[in-house]
């Protein structure tokens, strides 16, 4: 048959629902319920044991959350007043630090990374502007200067040597390319038995 | 990780890379200028390319004179044809005195083979293709002018009928000399000069 310790609620086996409750439960339960009264009246006690503290503390949490909880009347103008005064740009007069929080403060922590992607955009966007508009590159394409050479080592028209090309002998293609030919060679050979960078 | 922080990095990097490119690009502009001294080799130059160019035109045009004199003006056709199709080095003045010599000798063999026509064409693609004035280019209006005395030769033999044509080719004909007689004094004279 399970026993009760009182002095030790909740590390004491649970008992029988069935069972009829010990004058000492009783008497617990009715202390309890004081120091629960005293709670919700804001007079919570300094002293008390530490499954009442631990008790009390989820008597609390439970009390909370079931919405329950009303703010005196004279809490509630002191924070109604707070707000008001932030929002036209006053300061709280209630110097506590569970004043209202001005909603200000979030709005420009929520700016502050949009600020720098909008910066960092723009200074890409600025870039690439910059890379396309810029003024077409203006090069100065100096002609490089030929070494000189002979003209007898060089390609070119061969009027000067064949002249104007009479009637009579406008078919004799053959005569004139052997002049052309003969021409070219000697150049030709010039050229390559003169070492480089030799005068001719 | 908060949602916005990998907008905010995309953002940083993007701006990273534009500042990186701009700066590089800026760097380019800064780059040594070319040399502003070259060799005359091999583009000024008599070169390999174009002497063999030659050499194979002058045995095609040896390969036509012993055709002629042989009387096979066919294979003297051929042979003289083959001239126009060789490769000279690329922009080589060269090239087109030797096509244009080769067109005229082609053009006048044609009309002693009675293909009149297709030797006004020969003619009429050398002078359309020709880059400069020059003897070899007054050679050919001068071949075209007597391919125009031909024309009119073969209008007159037709009788009555063609003595009109025969009057327009003769026209034509004077024209091609004279456009020729033109080219050649124009040149002499800017090679009198040069002298």
């Amino acid at each position: 048959m399970p026993t009760n310790r009182d002095d030790d609620i909740l590390d004491s086996p649970v008992p029988d629902p069935d069972m009829e409750a010990t004058p000492s439960e009783r008497a617990h339960a009715k202390a309890f319920a004081d120091i629960i009264d005293k709670a919700i009246a804001g007079k919570t006690p300094p002293a008390m044991s530490a499954d009442d503290r631990a008790l009390v503390e989820v008597a609390t949490v439970i009390r909370a959350a079931n919405g329950q909880l009303e703010l005196s009347a004279n809490r509630q103008r002191s924070l109604v007043e707070d707000a008001l005064r932030q929002a036209v740009g006053g300061v709280a007069a209630s110097g506590s630090g569970a004043g209202v929080t001005p909603i200000a403060r979030p709005r420009a922590k929520k700016w502050v990374p949009w600020a720098i992607t909008g910066l960092s955009t723009a200074v890409a966007a600025a870039a690439v502007l910059v890379l396309w508009l810029r003024a077409p590159e203006t090069k100065v394409v100096e002609k490089p200067a030929v070494a000189k050479v002979p003209a007898s080592w060089t390609s070119r028209p061969a009027d000067p040597l064949i002249g104007p090309i009479a009637r009579e002998q406008a078919g004799d293609a053959s005569s004139r390319i052997d002049y052309i030919f003969a021409d070219r060679l000697d150049g030709y050979r010039e050229r390559r038995m003169t070492p480089r960078g030799g005068k001719p | 990780m908060k949602p916005w922080k990998p907008v905010v990095i995309v953002a940083l990097l993007t701006s990273a890379i534009s500042i990186t490119f701009v700066a590089c690009s800026a760097n380019d502009r800064d780059a040594s200028p070319p040399s502003q001294t070259r060799t005359a080799e091999p583009t000024d130059v008599i070169d390999e390319q174009l002497m063999v160019a030659l050499g194979q035109a002058k045995n095609f045009h040896r390969k036509a004179k012993v055709y002629m004199s042989d009387g096979n003006l066919a294979a003297a056709t051929t042979s003289v044809r083959q001239i126009l199709s060789l490769r000279f080095p690329a922009g080589a003045p060269e090239a087109e005195d030797v096509r244009n010599d080769a067109r005229a000798l082609l053009a006048k063999l044609l009309v002693s083979q009675n293909q009149v026509e297709e030797a006004m064409t020969t003619v009429s693609e050398g002078l359309a293709q020709s880059q400069r004035e020059s003897f070899f280019v007054a050679n050919l209006h001068t071949v075209q002018g007597e391919i125009h005395e031909a024309r009119a030769a073969a209008a007159d033999a037709e009788g009555e009928p063609g003595k009109v044509r025969a009057a327009e080719e003769r026209r034509k004909a004077i024209a091609a000399y004279d456009r020729s007689i033109q080219i050649n004094e124009k040149l002499q004279k800017q090679l009198m000069e040069e002298r």
